[in-house]
């Protein structure tokens, strides 16, 4: 890996820290670096397939979806936190009726 | 707002409110892009006469679709160079087209976000259609939607979309449907108690709401949108 403080901004690992929420199960690894370039559909799809869950409902920061198409290096500079990560909250859908 | 007992579900006056702070905020953030507007309806004969109807819209509307293969980004227009910006009628600043349908050409979509007084919760109806004014078939609206959205979306069982009569307008419209509302919008607030203490969440009721729903038609929201919530 070439040396990451000397990339450009956008080639850098954003370090996303998956939180469950609600009764969701909670992942053993939940944290892990994404290059910065790659769409948030990839934590989406990352997170199914970890939960095995079809439906999941992403979210930053309690208040919203990000779009998939999102890149994570603008997630991450728009609603990173202090301590350099990108907080994602998922929750599952509760049983229905 | 006492979050705990909350069930995700707000009131028509909380609506209003709701649907100010949207206008106000989106038309603060993206002056450049087509606001939301409020129109105001002729009362149902139900309503009480001291209640206000309406919906809010955004109408002529063209919504980004990055096909999946493809990394690099279409150019958004930030910068009004193109000639199209000069028009009122349509590129939304946050987006561009890239149609995947075989009628391979530009279509607008017209959102209303209306008050369902039987679920407590907005709905989002929508129409999508091509610059001759042809609707377009369903399956031509799902071929159009960005590719992670559909996924993610259409497979949801949160997110159904039915074809009904527009409340006000009487003609039919597709609708995502109410009913998993209350219920992802409760999780969604959860999550942050200091929010609804500060009495803080009606205002950004709809656009934490927006964030989700709209990813059914791709529609984007700005950042600054997002930023204070």
């Amino acid at each position: 890996m070439a040396a990451e403080s000397q990339s450009p901004s956008f080639a850098r690992k954003v370090v996303v820290h998956l939180r469950a929420t609600g009764d969701a199960p909670i992942l053993k690894q939940a944290k892990f670096k994404i290059l910065g370039t790659e769409k948030f559909a990839k934590v989406i799809d990352f997170l199914r397939r970890q939960l095995h869950r079809e439906t999941l409902f992403v979210y930053v920061n309690s208040s919203f979806a990000p779009n998939p198409d999102e890149l994570v290096i603008d997630l991450y500079n728009n609603f990173g936190t202090f301590d350099g990560k990108l907080v994602v909250n998922y929750a599952c859908s509760m049983a229905w009726g | 707002m006492d979050i705990s007992s909350w069930d995700g579900t707000i009131s028509l006056a909380e609506f209003h409110v709701a649907a100010r702070a949207l206008v106000e905020k989106w038309k603060r953030v993206s002056s450049a892009s087509p606001p939301w507007s409020w129109v105001s309806c002729p009362k149902q004969p139900w309503v009480a006469s001291h209640e206000v109807e309406g919906y809010l819209s955004l109408e002529n509307i063209i919504l980004v679709s990055i096909k999946e293969e493809h990394d690099e980004l279409l150019s958004f227009p930030q910068k009004e160079e193109t000639s199209c910006s000069d028009k009122e009628e349509s590129i939304d600043i946050a987006t561009l087209v890239q149609s995947q349908s075989d009628r391979d050409e530009i279509c607008y979509y017209d959102l209303h976000i209306v008050y369902s007084a039987s679920y407590r919760v907005p709905v989002l109806y929508f129409r999508v259609y091509y610059s001759d004014g042809e609707p377009l078939e369903f399956e031509d609206i799902k071929k159009h939607l960005p590719a992670h959205s559909a996924k993610t979306l259409l497979d949801s069982k949160w997110t159904f979309i039915t074809q009904e009569e527009h409340p006000y307008l009487k003609r039919p419209w597709y609708k995502l449907h109410p009913c998993g509302t209350g219920e992802w919008m409760k999780l969604l607030f959860q999550g942050d108690v200091s929010l609804a203490r500060n009495g803080a969440a009606i205002e950004v009721y709809l656009i934490s709401w927006l964030s989700f729903v709209g990813q059914v038609v791709g529609l984007r929201i700005p950042y600054e949108m997002l930023n204070q919530l």
